[in-house]
């Protein structure tokens, strides 16, 4: 039954997934061909003393995907599902109610992860030819808290959508976007450090979130 | 998983715990956006004509000059009382004295003479790169060039990047750290300095400390590796914990250093170090700021909770003036808001530039 929980999310997500993944694909190497360009036009030498000196790693523009991703990922999934109730089917399987809607959860947070995982390795693989380990390893702890933000917006917005009562709804959307918010205080590289087991944290407790939204559906909360 | 079913009522003190972290974080900071701190920290240097400090106030548009004896003055008695400080206007006045204290006073001397420095805790306290490049100390051309490649410490010495190639240049890092090691350098390296601005009229290369907290100085010099250890004489240091390469133009330093029981020194470029005679400063939590020229340096250090002026002798660091203001009370607005919102959590802080939760750490 969990898979085919599995095979219908990918149905219904896949063409998602797909565009997701392009335009991740695409950015990343867009960065990496802007990252070559600098090199070239202005000297390896003068980049390299601008990314150790000034502390820019010219992989901003990346800053908000992650959490595109994860918000849109979780509007294409959750949408279809609240519109017309047509979650009471799922619900109504012959499965735990938590084992479908964790598998549908997890389905997407495994997807999530995959495509943040691509990023990360195009990313440090061709970065590593041209850049010291220390630079490489900087750009990562940078855009490590934008991932995470992606899969915190994905859970807190699968908590919204997954609310039955409007007035909830708002008040949940109140307490979530600062939280995913979190992540993206600063684009200052590897500031993050000390922050990262907060938000792991916050990724796990996030996680539960949408269970309890459909624990009050179940309950008939209109 | 039947576990977790049981719990999910439970879930909305989870959701109610989650709510009051995101009020004790935004409802303070609502209420700064709304009525910000406007109060400004006073410039103040020492006078050596009338032996005080002198504190430039600004309200709105307005300066005023101050003593800590409260007395007022114009900007034009402030310049006559600052003659070194202020000397471009006193020169276009034609009131630049011709000498002080014995000593000839001409234009480009003061400036020789004028020295500045500043760090914060914000400033020092962020994730390092990890990778540093040497200057070229002695090229022979008066503007300073970026070198071909960047170093990184190692456990078993310098170990030097090639920039267009991205490899190890092995013969440069064999030959640096053999060098630091002939002069009794312990790898690995604990603490160093250097600054890589181009922009500046010399290079005095790096301060590092080893393995057994020896202070030592590292320049490249037509190439090769240029290595002293700075002296400490009679003076009792256990351990550094903090230090500055500076270039001052009169060339008579070559760094700031802290040691572990918060005492600064100066870095003579004769390889010895002088106790800057201050009471304290800590690098983690204090903002520095010194303003030097001929005669003497005018230290401020903005702490949590008082700002602390002192004047030193430029040529022995000895103290000549102190002044301990205690900061002002809170504005109201921020009274009102410590009773009313007692919890204040926060991300960034004045002290550091990581993010990470602090609580009422204003």
């Amino acid at each position: 039954m969990i898979k085919s929980i599995f095979y219908k999310e990918w149905l219904k997500l896949r063409l998602c997934w797909c565009l997701f993944l392009v335009v991740h694909m695409g950015l990343v190497v867009y960065l990496l061909l802007s990252l070559r360009s600098t090199l070239l036009a202005s000297g390896v030498v003068e980049t390299w003393a601008t990314m150790i000196g000034r502390d820019v790693l010219m992989v901003n523009q990346l800053m908000y995907l992650p959490v595109v991703t994860g918000v849109g990922i979780a509007l294409c999934q959750w949408l279809p599902e609240m519109q017309v109730k047509r979650i009471r089917l799922t619900l109504h399987l012959p499965v735990d109610y938590t084992a479908s809607i964790g598998a549908m959860l997890l389905c997407s947070l495994v997807g999530l992860c995959l495509i943040f995982s691509l990023d990360a390795a195009l990313l440090a693989g061709v970065e590593q030819l041209w850049l010291p380990r220390e630079l490489v390893w900087r750009t990562f702890l940078t855009c490590l808290p934008w991932y995470i933000g992606g899969l915190l917006g994905y859970n807190v917005t699968s908590w919204c959508m997954l609310e039955p009562q409007w007035k909830i709804r708002c008040a949940d959307m109140l307490i979530g976007a600062p939280l995913v918010a979190l992540c993206f205080l600063t684009a200052q590289p590897a500031c993050y450090i000390r922050m990262f087991p907060w938000l792991l944290l916050l990724l796990v407790v996030t996680v539960c979130l949408p269970f309890y939204s459909v624990y009050r559906f179940k309950l008939g909360k209109q | 998983m039947k576990n977790f079913k049981s719990q999910i009522s439970n879930l909305k003190y989870l959701i109610l715990v989650l709510g009051l972290i995101v009020a004790a974080w935004l409802l303070p900071a609502l209420y700064d956006l709304v009525s910000p701190r406007t109060d400004r920290l006073p410039f103040v240097v020492y006078s050596c004509l009338d032996s005080t400090f002198i504190r430039f106030e600004t309200t709105g548009k307005q300066v005023r000059y101050v003593d800590f004896r409260g007395q007022e003055f114009t900007k034009t008695e402030a310049d006559s009382l600052l003659p070194l400080f202020a000397f471009r206007q006193l020169v276009a006045e034609g009131r630049l004295p011709d000498s002080l204290f014995g000593v000839e006073l001409t234009p480009k001397k003061i400036q020789q003479n004028a020295f500045h420095f500043k760090t914060s805790p914000k400033q020092l306290n962020k994730p390092a790169v990890g990778l540093y490049t040497m200057l070229e100390s002695a090229s022979g051309r008066v503007d300073l060039q970026l070198p071909p490649d960047v170093f990184r410490l190692t456990d078993e010495g310098l170990e030097f990047i090639d920039c267009e190639t991205n490899k190890v240049n092995k013969a440069k890092s064999l030959s640096f750290s053999r060098e630091l090691s002939k002069h009794g350098f312990t790898f690995p390296v604990g603490l160093i300095w250097g600054n890589a601005s181009t922009r500046k009229d010399y290079d005095n290369g790096f301060l590092l400390t080893d393995a057994n907290s020896r202070l030592f100085q590292l320049k490249m010099v037509k190439g090769a590796p240029w290595v002293r250890e700075i002296e400490r004489g009679e003076m009792k240091i256990e351990r550094f914990i903090q230090l500055f390469t500076i270039e001052p133009a009169n060339r008579k330093l070559v760094g700031l250093v802290v040691t572990d029981d918060h005492q600064l020194y100066a870095v003579r470029a004769n390889g010895t170090l002088a106790h800057v005679d201050i009471d304290e400063y800590d690098p983690e939590t204090m903002q520095i700021t010194i303003v030097g020229d001929l005669f003497h340096w005018t230290l401020t250090l903005y702490t949590a909770t008082d700002s602390r002026y002192y004047a030193v002798d430029a040529e022995s660091f000895e103290r000549v003036a102190c002044e301990i203001v205690p900061d002002p009370e809170l504005p109201l607005s921020q009274r009102i808001r410590r009773w009313v919102l007692p919890v204040r959590l926060h991300f960034t802080s004045w002290q550091n530039q990581y993010i990470q939760p602090n609580i009422n750490n204003d």
